[in-house]
């Protein structure tokens, strides 16, 4: 039998915000390559604070534990650095950024990442040949390319442009955060089109999300409950469905609020 | 006491004065009488101004006082050597396609270097030769010298001229390939270059222009360009002028530009200022036909201990005109940016629709910008608003680009690049957006924060 290669391997963590409120309390949580886990929970529980710390965002200050990435100091590594080593993720409100346009912002996200490898930077027509392959995939209009990066992209526009953005830069560890959230079922379900393509035995996935639907449709192999800057339970796809009947409030102190519910 | 006016002068003044009477930069024994009396009315104007105060407020920002200290007299013209060496610098300078272009290297025309072929209906050369062959044209430019206490340099400048442009257009002919005018310095020597140029177009004719300001690469020689830019629109003439400002580190940049719009007449003026030690563009906008639009877009960039100051006026005399300005300024080092815009909206200018946007962005420690919008509205029935903002670069942004493995440093570029193109991406005319664009590329990758 073949040994398990483990992605991201997050042990004790405990994470404040500059103002000094802690909203990380212990983290533990082991993802092999080739997983997906699904970390749920209610609004503050710290689901964002958890994928911001692993994508390297200032503001946070990380007081007790550590995270590892294929074998790695996370932690020890620049927010760009980790990108380049494979790490994503796909934002919960993805940034406009007037004047810089999309195609070119993406080229040279794809082209840090090669340097990085050490392989050559693909020139504008061989990046254009990729890029078409990759928008069939998703669904998204050429057009959606010569504008700046997410300006005036409708809420479903932005959540695909992240998954482009993922399917381009292939990452070996990809986190969603609340990639659901503002999606219409169609939008839904090109996304998740998105996320199931990428599924790989070297690849591993966790998605952050207040709700079940997603899971409709990206079915996880792990299911964690995220209460109060701790992982409270973890379990199957099934555990998902539990909490879609008897909701957070099941699982701590705090709240009664379902997870099925809208926004 | 001075041969040409008769009160006694502030001593800055004086060296100006004195080449005046030796008849350095232009050369006063073939001129017509009415040319000669202009020069004189010019300069005896600057002596009584003198150089501005900083307590004027439309000079409040720039420092002048090496100026003032350090006379730079008008240049020589530039020998046939130099002249050849600019060959090279031009081609880095210029649009890539061969068109229109007129060349003035230290202030003077340069023929070898300038192709001025234009259609029917079209006149177009430099200022001295308009003064033989269309002395028409100039009664306009000339006759009404700039040169009150806030101009002085447009007088001196009426003075001293060496050469410039003309551009006249018959009413009704559009111009579709874009006129370029390519400002050189040589280097050669320290001096002033005081150029005067004319752009005049009749009722329902269009054009537009490209002009580069620059200075040599390399070399220590102070100069100082005074220019005077004029520009007359006929009812329904439309116009745009993109400039870029390159000047060397050791330059004095001082410009002014004079538009006029008659009525349903469209001004389109675009300035990227990139470098220069001291820089100011100064454009003002009489909007005095019914109907007429403006449009005063720019960004610069400043850094070292630069300066740069844009100064806008637009007068709104009339109903129904309406303005539009975009400006936006990134400030890098020690450097120091200014923008004042002035709307004025007199009594009789109802329904003005004007809005102006000065935004900046401050990346050095040490670097500061001032803004200064300014509405005079004496107007009741009218649309009027300003915006500025001073900021950091967007946290929020430089983060989502590093999330995606772009280094820091280069995400920093890419959204300085991307603040300032924003308004390069107001100008309409593709070849010439790409080359500002092209201009704005290279001086972000040689940036020192």
């Amino acid at each position: 039998m073949q040994s398990v290669f483990l992605m991201l391997e997050i042990r004790n963590l405990h994470a404040r915000l500059s103002d000094g409120r802690e909203i990380l309390k212990g983290i533990d949580l082991h993802v092999a390559a080739g997983e997906v886990h699904a970390i749920m929970g209610p609004n503050g529980s710290g689901k964002s604070t958890l994928a911001a710390v692993l994508a390297g965002r200032d503001g946070y200050v990380v007081t007790e534990g550590g995270v590892r990435y294929q074998g790695r100091d996370l932690l020890a590594m620049p927010a760009d650095e980790r990108a380049r080593e494979g790490v994503f993720l796909a934002f919960q409100y993805p940034v406009e950024i007037p004047g810089v346009n999309n195609t070119y912002f993406l080229r040279a996200a794809v082209n840090a990442q090669r340097r990085h490898r050490g392989e050559p930077e693909v020139d504008a027509g061989q990046f254009l040949r990729i890029v078409r392959a990759k928008l069939k995939l998703l669904d998204i209009g050429d057009d959606l390319l010569q504008r700046a990066v997410n300006v005036g992209f409708s809420g479903g526009e932005k959540k695909r442009n992240e998954i482009f953005q993922m399917a381009m830069l292939e990452p070996r560890l990809a986190i969603l955060d609340e990639t659901d959230s503002g999606l219409d079922i169609d939008a839904l379900r090109v996304v998740a089109r998105g996320v199931n393509e990428l599924r790989a035995p070297d690849r591993a996935i966790v998605m952050i999300t207040h709700y079940q639907r997603l899971l409709d449709y990206v079915e996880p192999d792990h299911v964690h409950v995220l209460q109060d800057g701790r992982i409270v339970q973890s379990g199957d796809k099934g555990l998902a469905v539990e909490l879609e009947a008897r909701g957070y409030g099941a699982f701590g102190e705090a709240g009664g609020e379902v997870p099925g519910d809208a926004a | 006491m001075n041969a040409i006016v008769d009160f006694p002068v502030k001593p800055e003044v004086r060296p100006y004065l004195d080449a005046f009477d030796r008849g350095a930069g232009h050369n006063a024994h073939a001129e017509p009488d009415w040319l000669a009396r202009s020069r004189r009315r010019g300069i005896a104007r600057f002596a009584e101004t003198g150089f501005p105060s900083r307590k004027s407020e439309s000079w409040r920002y720039l420092d002048l006082q090496k100026l003032q200290r350090e006379p730079l007299l008008p240049a020589a013209a530039p020998s046939g050597a130099v002249l050849r060496e600019m060959g090279e610098r031009l081609a880095h300078l210029a649009l890539p396609e061969t068109g229109v272009r007129l060349v003035i290297v230290d202030g003077r025309f340069a023929s070898e270097l300038s192709s001025t072929d234009v259609p029917e209906g079209v006149w177009f050369g430099p200022t001295c030769s308009a003064v033989a062959e269309r002395p028409d044209l100039l009664d306009e430019l000339i006759g009404d010298v700039a040169g009150d206490a806030a101009h002085p340099f447009a007088a001196l400048n009426a003075a001293l001229f060496g050469d410039g442009y003309v551009l006249a257009i018959a009413p009704g002919v559009a111009l579709d390939q874009p006129v370029e005018i390519v400002h050189l310095g040589s280097g050669a020597g320290a001096g002033s270059f005081h150029t005067r140029s004319l752009v005049t177009l009749g009722a329902g004719s269009s054009a537009s222009i490209l002009e580069s300001y620059a200075g040599p690469e390399t070399g220590t020689e102070a100069y100082w360009r005074n220019d005077v830019v004029g520009v007359r629109l006929a009812d329904g003439a439309e116009l745009a002028r993109s400039i870029v400002v390159e000047e060397s580190a050791h330059s004095v940049h001082l410009a002014q530009l004079d538009v006029t719009l008659g009525a349903d007449a469209g001004f389109t003026g675009f300035a990227l200022v990139l470098g220069g030690r001291t820089v100011r563009q100064e454009a003002n906008v009489v909007i005095a036909g019914e109907n007429a639009r403006c449009r005063l877009d720019g960004a610069f960039v400043v850094t070292g201990t630069d300066e740069v100051n844009i100064v806008t006026a637009v007068d709104h005399r009339v109903p129904g005109g309406q303005t539009r300005e975009l400006l936006k300024g990134v400030a890098a080092g020690r450097g120091h940016g200014a923008f004042q815009g002035r709307i004025i909206v007199r009594e009789d200018a109802q329904k003005t629709d004007a809005h102006q946007l000065s935004r900046n962005l401050i990346i050095g420690r040490r670097a500061a910008i001032d803004t200064k919008p300014e509405l005079e509205i004496y107007a009741d029935d009218v649309k009027c608003s300003h915006g500025a903002s001073v900021g950091d670069l967007d946290e929020a942004a430089l983060f989502y680009l590093r999330a995606r493995g772009i280094p820091a440093e280069e995400a920093r570029r890419m959204l300085i690049d991307g603040f300032l193109r924003e308004a390069v991406d107001t100008v309409g005319d593709l070849a010439t957006r790409a080359h500002l664009l092209r201009h704005l590329a290279r001086r972000l990758a040689n940036l020192e924060e």
